[in-house]
């Protein structure tokens, strides 16, 4: 399934409706991003999301780490 | 008299005709958040209780805080009470610190208890906040943790409000920045690779909401400040794993622990000053056990350009340590209003001692942790005029302001990086406007006599009031 924010074909259903399955909620492994197939199109479809919002993959990996991951103290 | 959890608080704004129950069926979005946004607009708006939303199990509340009505009922005062009575109750409060927590062996939030095959969406109605969050939020926890080094001080344990995503069925992604209390546990547990257990408090007495967003010291703890608030010990009772201290009335506890040494895209997340925060890696946590109270509430936070709830939530809890720190050197400040996006806007009122008075308190207001960085638009004015009184802040602008001689710009300053305008980020010119009236060895232009309040004019305030109540309660028939 392709996500709407980074368009990779990675993103799979994570739950349904828990009550009475009348939605489900998909999310993709690449950038995290999570929607309910009730949501409005803008939202679930790659086409319409706003492009201000998409995320490129290959930008992933120099996004800022926050907080840095310190360096390991060495057990004496 | 305090609230013993967040039902109890929900039953005090029933009565008091601050909360309202949607008893039809609503979608998780985008009705939930559209209602966050609604409450705020009204004057004095209600918390609003969700009981069915389509696909799940359990209700959903908003808004808690969100009303000068809301936050005088948190503190156990008339709803009327206006924000500078709420304000100095607050003050006089913050003396009585420490009040140590009350330890009770087991409490409603162990009613239920899930070990295995965790699905945060069983328990919580989740629902999208703003349009271009990368997921579903939860914005209104007490997040709980300790420092490694140091495990059973049970002063350096922090409560904190972190915003975190949900990125699985037990996987959350949480934002711990590294001037964060919580940003020094998790150094200190990354840098031995070890996990950092963490419990995670939703739905609460609304003092403690109110102190997991106050900065105070790492060693301080908000569990005995909430007991000087509410003014009798915080119940608390140990998590099932991890020896951690979390409210014996919570609707739900999550726990789990950060994993160490690993970052994923977390975010945007549309953020206090009225934007969205981007894309980041950020840390994630595991989630193995969940605890909860039988039918929980889900108490979360939609935020907005301001005022949503936040600015009530974090109003008077950044204006106080401001107001102490300030005071200490210069006792003549009155009060202040730092409740414009976090004190990026802060309005002081102080009497003069000498002239340029006013100019020398917003620069000991610039010097102090939290507004060095984060004030920017300072006002000053006397100390008969209620910083919180809009009205009675803009007559001082008028009428008390030389603007050749008491607007200053400082160019080049210390900023807030989420202010849009700090340019480069972390950098501000700051402004003071000097609206106090000037004193020797100022030059004062022209004397001018102040009207008095006339004789009775208090007593006639109350007679006014009680005599609306009598109305309103005729029109309720």
């Amino acid at each position: 399934m392709i996500c709407p924010r980074c368009d990779s074909n990675t993103a799979e259903k994570l739950v349904d409706a828990p009550a009475d399955k009348s939605w489900e909620v998909y999310i993709c492994k690449t950038c995290w991003f999570s929607w309910r197939s009730t949501e409005d199109e803008a939202i679930s479809n790659p086409a319409l999301y706003d492009k201000k919002f998409k995320l490129d993959p290959s930008a992933i990996d120099k996004l800022l780490a926050i907080p840095p991951i310190p360096p390991l103290k060495k057990t004496p | 008299m305090a609230y013993k959890d967040l039902r109890a608080f929900l039953e005090k704004l029933e009565i008091e005709h601050q909360l309202v129950r949607v008893h039809d069926e609503v979608m998780p979005e985008p009705d939930i958040a559209a209602a966050g946004r609604a409450a705020p607009n009204i004057d004095n708006g209600p918390a609003v209780l969700f009981e069915k939303i389509k696909g799940y199990h359990n209700p959903a509340v908003v808004n808690v805080h969100g009303s000068w009505a809301n936050h005088a009922l948190m503190l156990g005062m008339p709803k009327n009470t206006t924000v500078k009575e709420q304000f100095l109750e607050l003050d006089r409060r913050w003396s009585k610190f420490p009040v140590k927590p009350h330890w009770v062996s087991s409490g409603p939030v162990k009613e239920v208890v899930i070990k295995k095959e965790i699905n945060l969406f069983e328990i919580l109605p989740l629902f999208r906040v703003n349009q271009f969050d990368g997921g579903f939020y939860i914005s209104k926890a007490l997040v709980v943790t300790r420092d490694l080094d140091d495990y059973d001080n049970h002063n350096k344990q922090n409560v904190g409000t972190y915003r975190l995503q949900v990125k699985g069925k037990d996987l959350l992604g949480i934002q711990a920045l590294p001037f964060h209390d919580i940003g020094i546990h998790l150094r200190k547990a990354e840098e031995l690779n070890e996990p950092l257990p963490v419990a995670i408090c939703i739905g609460n007495d609304p003092v403690l909401t109110f102190m997991a967003s106050t900065p105070i010291a790492y060693d301080q703890s908000e569990y005995e400040f909430a007991g000087a608030l509410r003014q009798e010990p915080v119940e608390l009772t140990k998590s099932e794993t991890g020896d951690l201290d979390i409210p014996a009335g919570a609707e739900i506890v999550l726990e789990g622990y950060i994993i160490p040494r690993v970052r994923s895209v977390e975010g945007p997340f549309g953020e206090f000053p009225g934007s969205y925060s981007g894309a980041r890696l950020q840390a994630e946590i595991k989630i193995h056990t969940i605890t909860h109270r039988i039918k929980p509430i889900f108490e979360n936070l939609y935020l907005g350009i301001p005022w949503t709830e936040i600015d009530y939530l974090m109003a008077l809890n950044t204006s106080i340590p401001l107001y102490r720190q300030i005071k200490e050197s210069m006792p003549e400040v009155a009060a202040v209003n730092a409740m414009y996006t976090h004190g990026i806007g802060t309005i002081i009122s102080t009497k003069s001692r000498f002239g340029g008075y006013g100019k020398a308190v917003a620069m000991r207001l610039l010097s102090t942790p939290h507004g060095m960085p984060y004030a920017k638009i300072i006002i000053v004015v006397d100390e008969f005029v209620d910083p919180f009184n809009l009205q009675q802040v803009m007559w001082a602008l008028t009428t008390r302001v030389r603007p050749d001689k008491d607007v200053i710009l400082i160019p080049n300053a210390p900023g807030m990086p989420l202010d849009p305008t700090s340019e480069p980020p972390g950098m501000s010119t700051k402004l003071i406007i000097d609206a106090t009236t000037p004193v020797a060895p100022d030059v004062i232009c022209r004397e001018t006599e102040l009207l008095a309040t006339p004789p009775k004019a208090a007593e006639w305030e109350k007679i006014i009031r009680h005599l609306m109540e009598l109305s309103n309660k005729g029109v309720d028939k």
